[in-house]
């Protein structure tokens, strides 16, 4: 029997039996929903921390240590030449702060003095103007970068043209050479405003001294990042000379990873949860399914002998019935993915604001199709596992019995 | 003369069951040349549906072989039987069977469904069957529950027909219709006859056996000859039992 014809039984046999075959899909229904609903909630909480965090972060090594001195750029350099298989880069970080001046404005700035390749480091965005190049930082020269909340502190407008203009920073005119996206670091406060200057710059000009604050290491892509940040306690602890007992103490490696790995181990036990739960709905679900199709091979006994009668193979008999079962329960997954996907929206809201994205706007539901195919799969899965016996029942009966069955 | 379609040779079939042994076909041997129109008559329960059901291969034989169109039965498999019922032979049954809610074109077109004849084939060859049985266009496109009682048996007579099958099997195929319908749907037989099918036509009646080129009477699992059946006949009346 071709895919055509089988196709048309179980579409004219299902259409047969509307009413029924849909109330039997209800448990299927559920069960999908509630797996899918679930994927897609945990989706979007995904989706927004990679956009909040910027997918860079999953290879962000955070570097921190003090052993009788603290890091300076000298050990950094070290650690990017000799740890070279790890790390892509490894760049400096040091906090300062003093007064900027612009046309209008004077406010206290907090400022970050650091090499160009923070930036491709940290997944920093430009909306305009450039980084500050490895001339500028090599050389101290007098450029600054800053974020667009800063950009309407100072200017009055977070679209203000203000690449090729100057800020006066600690008696210096700087040029201003670039514009990032607003970090959110300072919310909507006024009296936010944050620059970068290059390492040098600011360790010469505003800090006075020229020890580092924090050390970035960008891993080289597909890195194991716990065995990374092993390797570079290791490195510190010998760089430093640190006793065994005082590692814990003087040496701080801190991997996004790990964080990220945390929330995730944290969302699949709740998965898990609910997909236990989800999957009682199956199973029962399923049963709905069997015992349905039971009722349908039994009503259906004499047009059985009767297409035996006229060729039908058992093979053909055994198709037609899981067709059919199959059918049910993907028109269930389907109509389950459905009101899965729109019971998410319902509860992102709430999840958003548990999770605390603000006031429930930040989250969207997300599905990947990835799951979507993998439901699918468990749709047919469920079809197939639950209509073969009765499916089989249909095939083995005997065409003449069945042709004279009342 | 051409080899028999149908060719039986001391058939037995006894059925098991709770009661215990049943013995329906009692050593049947029976030929049936192509282009014969054969009637198969006998009383109630006397094993006329049991040899209807190996002739069409829905059951094989205890005992005996049978061998259509030279092939001989008992060697091929379930899959094998199909593909002959699909392809070499035709049923009608006495409560009609068809698919009611689907239309009488669909119906027809059924058994080619089984077969490999390419879809774009099917509904020329469904029109072709339900022209030969006389069942006007018009109702092509109706769903079979809504014909009447004759027309319900030609469709299932078209339905034989479609594969272009080596012999129709038509079990009581007048009895559930009233005697002028009846009258019809044999004048259909007839005239499949006449085309040159080769028709085994089962009744217990035997006005219906007159439109048959030959009758073979089954009693009791056993066929008989004409002058057996006579004495047979002779033989119940006197011990003043009617004709059944
Ligand atoms: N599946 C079965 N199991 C046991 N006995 C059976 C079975 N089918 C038929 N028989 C018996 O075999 C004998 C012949 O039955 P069959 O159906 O062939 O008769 P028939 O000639 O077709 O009768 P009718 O005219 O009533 O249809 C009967 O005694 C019947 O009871
Ligand atoms: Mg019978």
């Amino acid at each position: 029997m071709k895919a055509r014809d089988l196709a048309y039984e179980t579409f004219s046999a299902l259409d047969a039996n509307r009413g029924r075959s849909l109330l039997t899909v209800l448990g299927i229904v559920i069960g999908i929903s509630a797996v899918i609903a679930m994927t897609a909630l945990i989706g979007g909480v995904k989706q927004a921390m990679i956009g909040e965090l910027g997918l860079n972060q999953a290879r962000l090594v955070y570097i921190q240590c003090w052993y009788n001195r603290s890091m300076e750029v000298s050990d950094v350099e070290a650690l990017e030449a000799e740890m070279a298989d790890d790390y892509e880069y490894v760049t400096p970080l040091v906090w300062s702060g003093t007064d900027v001046i612009s046309d209008t404005e004077k406010k206290s700035a907090s400022i970050q003095g650091v090499w160009p390749s923070f930036f491709e480091a940290t997944g920093v965005k430009l909306v305009s103007g450039r980084f500050f190049t490895e001339q500028e930082s090599d050389t101290g020269a007098l450029v600054t970068v800053l974020d667009q909340a800063s950009v309407k502190n100072l200017f009055g407008n977070a679209d203000a043209e203000v690449v090729g203009k100057t800020l006066r920073i600690a008696g210096a005119e700087y040029l201003i050479c670039g514009v990032t996206e607003s970090s959110g670091a300072g919310g909507s406060n006024p009296d936010y405003v944050q620059l970068y200057l290059p390492f040098s710059t600011c360790c010469s000009r505003v800090q006075g001294f020229t020890t580092v604050d924090q050390v970035y290491g960008f891993a080289r892509e597909g890195s194991d990042m716990d065995a990374v940040a092993q390797r570079t306690t290791d490195w510190l602890a010998r760089r430093f000379a640190v006793p065994e007992d005082e590692r814990e103490n003087a040496i701080w490696v801190y991997t996004m990873a790990s964080t990220i790995e945390e929330l995730n181990s944290m969302m699949m036990s709740f998965q898990v949860l609910m997909t236990s739960v989800a999957s009682i709905s199956l199973l029962v679900g399923g049963i709905g399914i069997m015992n349905m199709m039971l009722t349908n091979v039994t009503e259906r006994i004499r047009e059985i002998g009767l297409r035996k009668a006229l060729g039908a193979k058992s093979r053909d008999i055994t198709r037609q019935f899981l067709l059919e079962s199959i059918c049910l329960t993907m028109v269930g997954g389907l109509i389950g993915m459905a009101l899965g996907y729109l019971g998410a929206f319902a509860l992102s809201g709430l999840a958003g604001s548990l999770l605390g994205y603000g006031e429930g706007t930040a989250l969207t539901p997300y599905l990947d199709l990835q799951s979507m195919l993998l439901v699918a799969g468990i749709c047919v899965a469920i079809g197939v596992v639950f209509g073969y016996y009765p499916a089989r029942r249909a095939a083995r009966l005997d065409p003449v019995e069945s042709l004279h069955y009342q | 003369m051409s080899a028999p379609v149908i060719d039986v040779r001391r058939v037995h079939r006894i059925y098991e069951s709770a009661a215990g042994y049943v013995h329906a076909l009692k050593g049947v041997s029976l030929t049936v040349a192509r282009g014969e129109f054969l009637c198969i008559m006998g009383p109630s329960g006397s094993g006329k549906s049991t040899l209807m059901n190996l002739l069409g291969c829905l059951d094989t034989p205890t005992l005996g072989t049978y061998l259509l169109e030279g092939v001989d039965v008992s060697t091929l498999d379930d899959d094998e039987l199909a593909e002959l019922r699909a392809t070499r032979l035709g049923f009608v049954f006495q409560s009609f069977n068809l698919l009611p809610r689907a239309t009488v074109l669909r119906n027809v077109v059924l058994p080619l469904t089984y077969t490999d004849v390419p879809a774009s084939e099917r509904r020329g060859r469904a029109e072709q069957a339900l022209a030969a049985v006389g069942l006007p266009q018009e109702f092509f496109d109706h769903r079979s529950n809504e014909l009447s009682g004759g027309q319900m048996q030609r469709v299932a007579i078209a339905r034989a027909l479609v594969n272009d099958p080596a012999v129709i099997l038509a079990d009581e195929p007048t009895g559930n219709l009233d005697q002028a319908t009846g009258q019809m749907v044999l004048r259909t037989f007839r005239g499949l006859r006449e085309q040159g099918k080769t028709i085994v036509l089962i009744t217990h009646d035997a006005e219906v056996a007159s439109w048959a080129d030959r009758t073979v009477h089954i009693r009791d699992g056993r066929l008989l000859t004409d002058e057996e059946e006579r004495a047979a006949v002779a033989a119940s009346s006197t011990r003043g039992r009617g004709r059944t």
